[in-house]
C-alpha cells in the first residue's frame, strides 16, 4: 500500500464527511483528535496485559520455584515454551491479520489467546501441574508477539501520517511501563496473599496469577472496545480495515547477503545474553550481592525502565553520525564489560546493569536498522520475521540451556556462558565490520555520507543498478513497499525496548524525500 | 579506531587484574603421609563403652606432623594439634581417659613440639518450632524451643572406616524421634589439596580435615520444625575467636552460594590466623543434593563459654586453662522449606591449621575466558592489519597512474 496515496484518499474523505462531523461532538468525532487520543488510550493498554504477564515467572522466580517445586531448568521452561510458538508465528502473525481474522477480529483473537493463556498458566499454578503451566505460557506466547503486530497496525491505521512517531514512542513506553509495574509489583501482591492465606504455597501462586490475568481483561476489554470504534470510525469515514502489509516469501532466505547473516548471528548471540538474563536476575542479585527480593526486582527492571528513556536520545544520536558498525561494537563492548563486571567483582550491580540498560538500548538502536541497508524493501518483511524467528528460538534454547548450568554449575558459569555469547556478538560485529569494508559496503558510513550517496543515487537513475540492491530506484520502492518501513520494523522492535522517535530507516527514506524536494 | 582500541584494553586490563586475587593464594599444596588408627594402645582390661572410638589420624609432613583425633565419648569431638616435629606421638593413658577423671589422660609427646591445638566439638542439636516461618531461630520465643538433644547422650551405633574416611552414627535412643534417624559424622582426611565431587565441595589442602554433619530420617517432633547444631572450640589459651564471613565471586564449586564462614582463631597479639573452622553458609536438604535442595544457614557470634564442653577427649587433653567459644549453626531460611519435607540435613565444615583455603577459579574458566576474550581481539588486530596493508596498495597503486 503506497501511504501516500492513501493519505490523499483519507484527505479527500474527510472532506466529504465534513456535514457529518458537524453534528457530533469532538469525542465521538473519529476525524477529531480528541476522539483520536480516546482511541490511543485504549491502543496502549491493549498491549499492557501481556506486558505485564510476560515477566510474571521472572518477578516471582523464587515464588514460582518454591511452589512449584521446580529446578532452575524446569522454570527456564517457562520462556522457552513462550518462545517457541513464535518461531513459526513470526512469519504467520500478519498474514492472519490482513487475509485470515482481518484486524479487528484478529486482535481480539489475540487477546483472548494471551488471557486464556495466562489463565491456563495461573490454573496449572492452582491445581499444582507444571505442565500445565508450560502449556499455558504457551498459548500465551501464541497471543503476545502476534498482539503486538496488531496494536502496530491500529496505530498505523488511526494515526499515518498525523502522529505517528509519537503513538509508536507511547505504545513502546506502555510496554515498559507493563514489564516494570510487573517486576516492581506483582511480589508485593504475592506477598499480601501470603498473608491473608496465612501461608505460601501452588494456591497463593495460582490467586496471584489470576489477579495478574485481570491486566489481560482489561487488555481484551481494550481490545474489544477498539473494534467497536473502529468499526464505527469505518462506517463514517468509508475507510477500510487495516492491513500490517506484509509480505513474507521465504524463497527470498536464500537472497539473502552474506552480512544479513552476520547481522542474523549478532542478534541473536547478543539477545539470549539478556533476556535469559533477566528472567534469572533476580536471585542472582540476592544470592551473590545480599539484595532483598524488593531491590532485587527493582535492579532487575532496570534495564527496561532505562531503555524507556535511552532509546530516542540514542536512536536520535545513532541516525545523526551514521556509522552503525561502530555503534554496534561500542554496544556489545559495553555489554561485555557490564556481563564481565556482574561475573567478577563484587562493585555495585547498579553500575552494570545501567550500563547494561544503556548499551542494550544502543544495540537495539543501530543494529536493527541495519537490516535495511543490506536487503531489498520488498524482503524487509521476511528479514525482519526471519530474524525475529531465530530470535525466538535462541531464546527459546539457550533459556534451557541457561537454567540447566545455573543448576549444575552456578552463576559464575551461566556469566561465564553469557559472556561467551556476548564475545561470539563481538568477533562477529568485526568481522561483519572487515566485511563491509572490504566490499565498501554503506553499512558504517557516517550520517552525511549517506546523504551524500542517496543524493548521487536519485540524480542518475543509471548510477542506482551499480549500487548496493537495496538502493532501489524511488519509483520501484514506492510500488514494492509492503509497508512504511518505519512501521514495520516497529512491529519487530516493539518487545526489544526500541522506542524510536527518529527511526534511521525513515531518514533514509527522508534523505531520499529531501532530494525531491531540492 | 583509537576509541575501540581503548575499548578492547580495557577488557583486557579487566581480565587479567579483576579474578589476580582470585588465582593466586591457593595454600600448601605438598602432600602429607596420612596413617589412620583406631583406640590406638588401648588394650584389655581396659574397654571402651560401646559404640565409643578414640580415632587418630597422623598426617606427617616434610618436617612437622599433624594429629587429628576424633572421640565420640560425650560429646563428638574434633582435636586437632600441630606439631613441628616428625617425631611426634599421641599417649594415650586409657584408664584415666575412660574414667574421665582428670586431665592428661591424652597427651601429644613431646609437648614442647605441639605449637597450636585447637578443637570442634558438637555439643548439642536443637530442635525450634518455627510457626512463623522466619528460620530465625534468636528471635524465636523460649518456648518455641524443644528440649535439645544432648550429643553427649547419644547411643553410637554405627562405625565405618574406609582408607582416611570414618562414617559414625548415632542418636538419642530416649527419644522416639531417633526411632527410624540418626545423626551422623563424617570424617575425613585429606594427603594433599583438592576438593569432594560431592556439595559444598569445599577447597581443602593437606593441612585440614572435613566434618560432615548429617540428620537423617529423623522424626520432627512438630511440623514446622527446624534445626540448629550448637558448637563450641576450645584453643589454647591466648587466643581469640572470631567468625568472618567472607564475599566470593565465584560460586561454581557450590552454585548459587557465594559466601564463606571461617571461624579463626589468632593470637591475641597478632592478626596471624594460626587454625580455622570454615564452612559455607550452605546446608542440603538431600543426600545428593541438586540446587533447590540448598538451604542457606547462618550463624550466631561466638561467646566465650565458662565450662569445657562434656567431652572426654578434650577433657583429657587440655590441661592449662583452655578457651572455650561456643556458637549456634542454624539451618533455614524465612519462607524455605521445614525439615520434615525431606527428613534430612547435611553440613560440612573444614577443620585446619594455617591460613583457610581460598577458592579461585577453574583453569576451565580461565581458558574459556581467555579464548573467549583473546578470539576477537586477535581477530582486531589481524582485521586492521589486514585492512592498513590493502588502504596502503590500493592507494599507491591509485597513484601509479599519476607517475
Amino acid at each position: 500500500m503506497a501511504d501516500s496515496g492513501q493519505r490523499r484518499s483519507l484527505l479527500k474523505e474527510d472532506e466529504e464527511d465534513e456535514d457529518v462531523s458537524a453534528n457530533m461532538s469532538p469525542l465521538c468525532d473519529p476525524r477529531h483528535l480528541l476522539h483520536r487520543i480516546l482511541v490511543l488510550i485504549f491502543m496502549c493498554f491493549l498491549g499492557f496485559g501481556s506486558y505485564f504477564c510476560y515477566d510474571n515467572p521472572a518477578a516471582l522466580q523464587t515464588q514460582v520455584m518454591q511452589d512449584m517445586n521446580l529446578n532452575t531448568a524446569s522454570f527456564m521452561q517457562l520462556y522457552a515454551w513462550y518462545s517457541w510458538p513464535n518461531v513459526v508465528l513470526c512469519f504467520l502473525g500478519g498474514f492472519l491479520l490482513d487475509r485470515v481474522f482481518g484486524i479487528r477480529l484478529g486482535t481480539i483473537i489475540f487477546s483472548l489467546f494471551v488471557l486464556i493463556g495466562q489463565i491456563i498458566f495461573a490454573a496449572g499454578a492452582l491445581a499444582d501441574h507444571f505442565w500445565l503451566m508450560e502449556a499455558g505460557r504457551f498459548v500465551f506466547g501464541i497471543g503476545g508477539e502476534s498482539l503486538a503486530v496488531a496494536q502496530n497496525t491500529y496505530a498505523v491505521s488511526w494515526f499515518k501520517g498525523k502522529e505517528l512517531n509519537l503513538v509508536f514512542g507511547l505504545q513502546l513506553s506502555m510496554a515498559r511501563l507493563g514489564s516494570t509495574v510487573n517486576m516492581n509489583v506483582i511480589g508485593w501482591v504475592y506477598g499480601r496473599i501470603q498473608m491473608m492465606m496465612g501461608s505460601a504455597g501452588h494456591t497463593t501462586l495460582g490467586i496471584t496469577l489470576m489477579i495478574s490475568a485481570s491486566t489481560c481483561v482489561f487488555s481484551l476489554t481494550c481490545a474489544l472496545v477498539l473494534g467497536f470504534l473502529d468499526r464505527r470510525a469505518e462506517k463514517i469515514l468509508h475507510k477500510e480495515q487495516g492491513k500490517t502489509g506484509e509480505v513474507i516469501k521465504l524463497t527470498d532466505v536464500k537472497h539473502f547477503p552474506f552480512s544479513l547473516w552476520l547481522i542474523f548471528i549478532i542478534c541473536v548471540a547478543y539477545y539470549v545474553a539478556i533476556f535469559p538474563f533477566i528472567g534469572l536476575g533476580q536471585v542472582f542479585f540476592i544470592e551473590k550481592f545480599g539484595f532483598s527480593s524488593v531491590q532485587a526486582r527493582a535492579i532487575n527492571s532496570v534495564v527496561y525502565i532505562i531503555s524507556a528513556p535511552a532509546s530516542p536520545v540514542l536512536g536520535f544520536m545513532v541516525d545523526r553520525t551514521g556509522r552503525n558498525i561502530m555503534w554496534v561494537l561500542l554496544a556489545v563492548v559495553t555489554t561485555l564489560l557490564s556481563h564481565l563486571m556482574l561475573a567478577f567483582t563484587l562493585w555495585n550491580p547498579w553500575i552494570a546493569m545501567s550500563l547494561l540498560g544503556l548499551s542494550y538500548s544502543l544495540l537495539a538502536c543501530a543494529l536493527w536498522p541495519m537490516v535495511a541497508f543490506v536487503v531489498a524493501e520488498h524482503q524487509l518483511g521476511t528479514a525482519y520475521g526471519f530474524m525475529q524467528s531465530i530470535q525466538n528460538l535462541g531464546l527459546a534454547v539457550i533459556s534451557l540451556a541457561a537454567g540447566a548450568i545455573l543448576d549444575t554449575k552456578g552463576y559464575l558459569f551461566l556469566e561465564v556462558f553469557f559472556i561467551i555469547c556476548m564475545c561470539c556478538a563481538l568477533i562477529t560485529v568485526v568481522l561483519l565490520y572487515l566485511y563491509n569494508s572490504y566490499t565498501e559496503g554503506e553499512l558504517n558510513l557516517s550520517a552525511s555520507t549517506r546523504a551524500r550517496r542517496a543524493k548521487a543515487l536519485s540524480e542518475s537513475s543509471e548510477d542506482a543498478g551499480r549500487l548496493h540492491s537495496c538502493q532501489q530506484s524511488v519509483n520501484d520502492q514506492e510500488h514494492m513497499k509492503p509497508l512504511s518501513p518505519f512501521g514495520l520494523r516497529n512491529r519487530y522492535l516493539s518487545r526489544l525496548g526500541v522506542q524510536d522517535k527518529f527511526p534511521i530507516v525513515q531518514l533514509r527514506g527522508s534523505s531520499l524525500r529531501e532530494e525531491h524536494q531540492d | 579506531m583509537s576509541k575501540l582500541k581503548s575499548c578492547f584494553i580495557c577488557s583486557l586490563l579487566f581480565v587479567v587484574f579483576c579474578p589476580s586475587s582470585g588465582f593466586f593464594g591457593s595454600g600448601d599444596s605438598f602432600r602429607r603421609k596420612v596413617s589412620v588408627e583406631v583406640n590406638p594402645g588401648l588394650t584389655p582390661p581396659s574397654t571402651l563403652p560401646p559404640g565409643v572410638h578414640l580415632v587418630h589420624v597422623r598426617a606427617l609432613g616434610q618436617n612437622d606432623t599433624l594429629h587429628f583425633l576424633f572421640c565420640n565419648q560425650g560429646a563428638p569431638s574434633l582435636l586437632l594439634v600441630h606439631t613441628n616435629t616428625t617425631e611426634s606421638t599421641v599417649h594415650v593413658n586409657w584408664p584415666e581417659f575412660i574414667n574421665r577423671s582428670s586431665s592428661g589422660g591424652l597427651q601429644v609427646e613431646p609437648q614442647s613440639s605441639v605449637q597450636y591445638s585447637s578443637a570442634l566439638i558438637i555439643t548439642r542439636l536443637w530442635e525450634y518450632s518455627d510457626v512463623n516461618n522466619t528460620a530465625d531461630p534468636q528471635h524465636t520465643s523460649e518456648s518455641s524451643f524443644y528440649p535439645p538433644y544432648e550429643l553427649q547422650d547419644f547411643i553410637w551405633s554405627e562405625f565405618n572406616q574406609s582408607d582416611h574416611r570414618i562414617r559414625i552414627c548415632g542418636g538419642d535412643r530416649t527419644a522416639a524421634s531417633f526411632t527410624n534417624g540418626t545423626f551422623c559424622l563424617q570424617i575425613s582426611a585429606f594427603e594433599s589439596e583438592g576438593r569432594e565431587s560431592a556439595w559444598p565441595g569445599l577447597l581443602h589442602n593437606s593441612n585440614s580435615s572435613q566434618l560432615r554433619v548429617s540428620l537423617e530420617g529423623v522424626t520432627a517432633r512438630v511440623n514446622y520444625s527446624r534445626f540448629s547444631l550448637e558448637l563450641q572450640s576450645v584453643g589454647d589459651s591466648g587466643f581469640l575467636g572470631r567468625v568472618d564471613v567472607h564475599r566470593s565471586i565465584d560460586d561454581e564449586y557450590t552454585p548459587s552460594i557465594f559466601k564463606v564462614s571461617q571461624w579463626v582463631s589468632l593470637p591475641v597479639n597478632s592478626s596471624r590466623v594460626w587454625g580455622y573452622a570454615q564452612w559455607k553458609p550452605v546446608a542440603y536438604r538431600k543426600s545428593s543434593p541438586v540446587t533447590e535442595d540448598a538451604t542457606p544457614c547462618s550463624h550466631t557470634e561466638p561467646i566465650p563459654m565458662a565450662r569445657l564442653p562434656p567431652s572426654a577427649l578434650i577433657q583429657a587433653y587440655f590441661s592449662h586453662g583452655p578457651q572455650t567459644y561456643g556458637l549456634n549453626v542454624s539451618f533455614g531460611i524465612a519462607g524455605d522449606a521445614f525439615y520434615n519435607a525431606t527428613n534430612y540435613l547435611s553440613w560440612t565444615v573444614l577443620m585446619g591449621v594455617g591460613d583457610p583455603p581460598v577458592d579461585s577459579f577453574s583453569v576451565f574458566i580461565i581458558c574459556i575466558m581467555a579464548v573467549g576474550l583473546g578470539t576477537p581481539l586477535v581477530l582486531i588486530i589481524v582485521g586492521v592489519v589486514f585492512l592498513w596493508i590493502r588502504k596502503r596498495t590500493s592507494q599507491s597503486s591509485g597513484y601509479e597512474p599519476i607517475n
